[in-house]
């Protein structure tokens, strides 16, 4: 017998999450970076209570020292890098070479660092992904992929996702993925499709514009044409990057079960493109201010449109043996923000 | 008795148990349909309050309840007396402390941008030792060797002139310690620059440029000026600043909307240093006798090079200009030719 659909909701306002940011980030500043530790259980929990799903809350279980730990080091190796880079350039890359070995190992820890603190009805997450494995999947196949001009890059994705849900929990019960690599190069082919599109529409235009006065083109048109490029830029990703999200999102989520339960995820192209485009140019009319506003309006459109659909009552999931994580992985994986959430 | 609704999780199972909150003699009673039990209220940790989110009261047996009902909740806790609001969640719960920290963020951001960052990074700039300057020096001068400039076509007789007036500029042994490299470069044109180390390098493109050797000796005071006050290695220091909380901030995708304001960030503090540069350069060149209108004369004539039609590097340089790191100049003549008026 199958329940009916439960749609995730986020029941949160962004008038109290800005509060709730601009009060951590005063505090992180007055504290040199100190609270940030902090500010990041606090924000997160505050994300993670107020998403709901049949009922009941997530919640967000994180202690400030361990993730306190992990900023540490990554800021020792992010501040190393990028001024030995500078200064002594043999040395920087050295380091980067360290930091791109050391990478793989960041996100296991981190995947398990986040899992394990995250809790529903009272019951851990959890992630099993083996070192090895995630080697393979966040070393060596991108670096194949880019040896390859990313013609391998579609096979690269659907394989780190493939370990991520095939090796996380919750409670005792497994997650798992069954999209075909095919899908994924299908929804990249178009994405490339429309990139060429865009980008040989306005090179033709440039072309016919300036043709046969190459050879003396005036400071204002070379300004033009490089002012054009950045706007090109910011224009295409604004489109093709949620038309990307927006549909490798869907395929994922309804290619991944919890146990015998199953998600929907219905996200639009359309209505991504304008939150994700209205949030840009809010955020550059205010200074950047608007910023929580616009993650919390991004959060809640993703939120709205994940759905599970169960297979018989939640009630029944058990727990499981828990288990202890380093906070080291989360917070490297996090300086520069690196979603691995896509 | 007060009494409030909450769900109730055992922590084995993720069933969910519609319950009864309430306190008394020191005790929280939960009462459910198939279950009651009962806590010492020290033995529980209820979670601070966090905008309208659920409450969340953690139970000694890994169990939890979780309670919507926030003025019921608050008022139960205040009638028992327990759990005063913590300092954090006080802060996060006011709109006037908000307001007051977004002032204050905004102050501090302002604040850092304006003096802090400068100042650190010219603290910074002066324990890095001559040695380690001097290394990046030489990397900068093996990746031009590379391929964008060549070796100079001044004669050895000239090398020598310009650079004996160059060391005559300054008194003897005075800072900043510095000297001359001479490059042929059609794709940087006609150009002095300053590295961190002291080394000034200029271009063969400049020297034909100059219509006297004042007008060199010009410029390589102003370079003197960077090299003076280190204005490379601040300059290096604060964009790492600038470009790495850019990233911090806007994360994700719109990190490529820092890029502009990044760009725009860092031109400012390099106006700054040319303007810096300028000073220094106007004293220097009084005491030797020579007027600032010179550095004036050739900054226009760069100018003109740089956006003029008839330069045979035109196609790379405007580029080059767009971003450069000399913007305004017309202002920095009006000001070069003011100072050749005044004494």
């Amino acid at each position: 017998m199958s329940e009916q659909e439960q749609r995730f909701s986020f029941i949160g306002n962004s008038s109290d999450y800005f509060v709730i940011w601009i009060v951590n980030l005063i505090l992180t500043i007055l504290t040199l970076g100190i609270y940030s530790a902090w500010a990041k259980v606090r924000r997160l929990q505050y994300l993670y209570r107020n998403t709901r799903l049949a009922g009941s809350s997530f919640d967000y279980h994180g202690t400030p020292i361990a993730i306190l730990k992990g900023r540490l080091i990554a800021i020792v190796l992010f501040a190393s890098y990028s001024i030995f880079l500078q200064l002594m350039p043999a040395l920087g890359l050295a380091i980067g070479l360290i930091i791109a070995l050391i990478m793989p190992y960041f996100f296991v820890t981190s995947l398990r660092f986040r899992l394990y603190n995250s809790s529903y009805r009272g019951l851990r997450f959890g992630f099993s992904g083996s070192v090895k494995s995630a080697y393979i999947n966040f070393l060596l196949l991108p670096i194949a992929s880019a040896l390859t001009l990313f013609i391998l890059a579609p096979y690269t994705h659907h394989r780190s996702k493939a370990y991520q849900h095939n090796n996380s929990h919750f409670g005792q019960s497994n997650f798992s993925f069954d999209a075909t690599i095919a899908s994924f190069y299908k929804i990249y082919f178009f994405v490339f499709l429309q990139i060429v599109t865009v980008v040989g529409l306005f090179a033709l235009g440039i072309y016919l514009m300036f043709q046969g006065s190459w050879s003396n083109l005036p400071k204002m048109a070379i300004f033009a044409i490089v002012a054009g490029v950045y706007l090109l830029l910011i224009f295409t990703s604004l489109l093709v990057i949620p038309y990307f999200i927006a549909r490798i999102q869907n395929l994922i989520w309804n290619h991944t079960a919890l146990g015998e339960h199953r998600f929907i995820c219905n996200m639009g192209a359309r209505g991504l493109t304008w939150i994700i485009l209205s949030n840009f140019f809010l955020i550059a009319m205010t200074m950047g201010i608007f910023k929580p506003f616009a993650d919390i309006r991004l959060l809640r459109y993703k939120l709205e449109h994940l759905a599970l659909l169960p297979s018989d009552s939640l009630d029944n999931f058990i727990a499981s043996e828990k288990q202890h994580v380093s906070a080291t992985g989360t917070e490297s994986a996090e300086i520069f923000d690196v979603d691995i959430s896509l | 008795m007060r009494n409030i609704s909450a769900l109730y999780y055992d922590g084995q199972s993720a069933r969910q148990e519609a319950v009864t909150l309430s306190i008394h003699n020191g005790k929280i009673l939960l009462q459910g349909d198939q279950l009651e039990r009962e806590f010492d209220l020290d033995k529980i940790t209820i979670s601070a309050k966090l905008g309208s989110t659920p409450r969340l009261i953690h139970l000694l047996d890994g169990g939890h309840c979780e309670v919507d009902d926030h003025l019921g909740f608050d008022a139960m806790l205040d009638e028992s007396g327990v759990s005063p609001p913590t300092l954090i969640s006080r802060l996060e719960n006011s709109w006037h402390y908000a307001l007051a920290a977004t002032l204050l963020t905004i102050s501090f951001v302002l604040a850092m941008f304006y003096w802090g960052l400068p100042y650190i990074a010219n603290m910074a700039a002066e324990r890095v030792p001559d040695t380690l300057s001097l290394t990046i020096d030489e990397q900068v001068l093996d990746t031009l060797d590379d391929g964008l400039a060549e070796e100079t076509q001044l004669s050895a007789k000239r090398q020598a002139g310009l650079s004996a007036r160059f060391e005559r500029l300054r008194k003897k042994n005075e800072r900043p310690l510095a000297h001359l490299e001479f490059r042929d470069s059609d794709e940087i044109g006609a150009n002095a620059f300053a590295l961190p180390g002291g080394t000034i390098i200029i271009t063969d493109q400049l020297v034909e440029l100059a219509h006297n050797d004042e007008e060199i000796l010009a410029v390589l005071a102003h370079e003197l000026g960077h090299v003076k006050e280190r204005h490379p290695l601040r300059q290096l220091l604060q964009s790492s600043v600038i470009g790495l909380s850019m990233t911090w901030y806007f994360g994700d995708i719109s990190s490529l909307l820092a890029i502009a304001p990044t760009v725009m960030l860092e031109t400012s503090y390099s106006r700054n240093f040319e303007r810096r540069a300028d000073l220094y350069a106007v004293t220097l060149l009084r005491r030797n006798g020579i007027k600032p209108g010179r550095l004036a004369d050739i900054l226009e004539r760069l100018e003109n090079d740089h956006t003029g039609h008839q330069s045979k590097h035109e196609a790379y340089s405007p580029i080059f200009d767009l971003f450069s790191t000399h913007p305004n100049t017309d202002e920095r003549i009006r000001i070069l030719r003011h100072a050749n008026t005044t004494k």
